[in-house]
């Protein structure tokens, strides 16, 4: 299936067919299909003009972004999405990456040096019939996603037409089919991959997407939106059901039919406690990083009976149709059933490589019987009906909250601090109560002005939710046998402080 | 007690827990405040919860829309 029949004629179809139904509810305020067509014939007639094919989107939580974000698709182009609140370097060094020339930004006052801004607010309103979409080959990127690299500088993940495309075609075969009666939750940021299944699968159904504002506090944003616009398709990160644990009895949920979990390690006793809550509902954990596309393993949750979990973790499940996995060693060999090593995915939603990467792509990707799989990174094994357990990660890889952190890139960010090759260590510490907290540790005797200046330094670099939640100062770094920083050492010592 | 001991108060917590020498006001709201996110958001109900002896209902958390407010709840409950 082409990424025209699978995505922009259906879209077209949806927004031409349920004209006067809401498709977004935006910061309290509802916009119909109609407005959102509105939106985006103008600024597809704006874009036509535009030669290049990369156009970087100011992911701001209004209309006029997911508007954008069509438009791009139906002028043949692809959007890499900026995050308004990330700092300034991290954009610009994601602009310059890119090489990308043209900026829209559905909000005045960023600046963006001598490159074309597209200014939405002030484009004229266009009531004209829809125009035939620009073709565009499907082997193109439909958006290309940047993520934590272990460098010091974001990786860019391009995500192409095919690979989107085979991606809505897996979700419909797996079942997971929304209507346009339904209200659904869209708490991502629109650099986070799993925001293309939260506000895509609505629009292609006719169903209305119910944003969460990145200015609020996500979870209880979401608890708001559970509770007073009784939503029926929910995707979280678990965080968001670990937070809300203390308030479950305020919540009960019949209509929620459909809810997904994705982004980290599911806790089989917090789901327990939501599977309360949503008494109606279907629920399963997915899984898949975002090289092979939002998700594409699927573990559908048991209210009766034992579910599959490894350490108190939910199992992700099968292969979603169109995708193969794999565990092997470390010399890439395939393991038997049962036996843990790296999960390794090939298939329909492999993105073809990193943006200019040759090296990272050298490593992360690899033959294996005439195809190409990626390392994921992630320790699982499958078992004999071919549910994968998660178990942890082969490298400094964490995640918070759903989003990817490399702990290398905080050090190598805080490294460029000190002039004089100061040691520093990212360690991520399990808080009893509220989960994984990133602690600095400086190799120098505590100091005030430091500490305050390191921190502004951080911020110039790193988005909010790489900014580690502590700094540690130790004179001295405790050292193994083999002369490295003893990582584990410093820990038990940061434990004691 | 008066709402500005409440502030004054609420300023030693946010201190302690956010770990920085902010002064809060009552019109800031999390957006305004650094560090203010989901974690340190827990650890802040938390601390409050158990300085006063109350209870916040998440229906009620949702609806304050800043400092001023919260003070106000928090009044309203020890009263």
């Amino acid at each position: 299936m082409s990424f025209y029949d699978c995505v922009i004629e259906p879209l077209q179809l949806s927004m031409t067919c349920h004209g006067e139904r809401n498709a977004f509810f935006i910061q309290e305020q509802y916009s119909t299909y109609n407005e959102l067509t509105a939106a985006v014939t103008r600024i597809r007639k704006t874009l036509h003009e535009v030669p290049e094919q990369y156009i970087a989107l100011a992911a701001h939580d209004n209309l006029l972004t997911y508007a954008s974000i069509l438009a791009i698709w139906m002028e043949g182009k692809c959007y890499i999405p900026l995050h308004p609140l990330q700092p300034k370097q991290r954009c610009e060094n994601i602009i310059c990456q890119m090489g990308i020339e043209t900026i829209i930004d559905s909000e005045e006052g960023a600046q963006y040096g001598n490159r074309r801004v597209i200014c939405l607010q002030n484009l004229p309103i266009e009531s004209e019939p829809m125009k035939p979409v620009t073709m565009c080959a499907d082997d193109m990127p439909a958006y290309i996603l940047f993520t934590s690299g272990s460098t010091g500088r974001p990786k860019g993940v391009p995500v192409t037409r095919h690979n989107l495309a085979a991606f809505v075609e897996s979700v419909r075969r797996t079942g997971f089919i929304l209507n346009e009666n339904d209200r659904c939750l869209q708490m991502f940021d629109l650099t986070f991959d799993l925001s293309v299944q939260s506000f895509l699968l609505p629009a292609l159904a006719g169903a209305c997407t119910y944003t969460v504002s990145p200015k609020k506090i996500k979870y209880q944003a979401v608890f708001e939106l559970l509770d007073e616009q009784k939503l029926t398709f929910t995707m979280m990160v678990p965080s968001v059901i670990h937070y809300l644990r203390p308030y479950m009895n305020e919540l009960n949920l019949p209509e929620l039919r459909l809810s997904l979990f994705a982004g980290e390690g599911l806790p089989a006793d917090d789901l327990k406690a939501w599977s309360e809550c949503a008494t109606k509902a279907e629920i399963h954990n997915v899984y898949g990083p975002t090289e092979n596309t939002i998700y594409c393993t699927d573990y559908c949750y048991r209210r009766e009976g034992k579910n599959k979990q490894a350490n108190g973790i939910i199992s992700i499940g099968r292969v979603m149709p169109g995708t193969e996995a794999v565990i092997v060693d470390e010399d890439l060999v395939p393991l038997p059933t049962g036996r843990k090593g790296e999960l390794c995915l090939a298939g329909e939603q492999l993105t073809p490589g990193y943006w200019h990467d040759e090296q990272k792509n050298n490593i992360s990707f690899f033959n294996l019987d005439g195809k190409r799989f990626y390392r994921t990174g992630d320790i699982c094994d499958i078992d004999l009906d071919g549910d994968i357990n998660y178990y942890g990660r082969t490298d400094s890889q964490i995640k918070i909250q759903g989003f990817r952190i490399e702990l290398s890139e905080i050090e190598c960010v805080a490294r460029r601090f000190f002039v004089d090759n100061t040691a520093v260590v990212a360690i991520a510490m399990e808080h009893p109560l509220h989960g994984l907290k990133i602690h600095l540790v400086v190799e120098r005797t505590d100091d005030d002005n430091l500490r305050v200046a390191l921190s502004e330094h951080l911020k110039q670099f790193l988005p909010t939710y790489m900014l580690p939640a502590e700094m540690n100062f130790i004179p001295v770094f405790p050292m193994n046998t083999s002369g490295k920083i003893d990582k584990q050492r410093i820990s038990n010592i940061i434990k004691n402080i | 007690m008066t709402k500005e001991e409440i502030l004054q108060q609420l300023n030693d917590i946010f201190r302690r827990v956010l770990n920085n020498k902010l002064t809060l006001t009552y019109d800031m709201s999390a957006k305004d405040v650094d560090g203010w996110d989901s974690m340190t958001n827990l650890m802040l109900i938390g601390e409050i919860e158990k300085h006063y002896d109350i209870h916040f209902k998440m229906r009620e958390i949702v609806k304050l829309a800043n400092v001023g407010e919260l003070c106000d709840t928090i009044l309203k409950k020890i009263a």
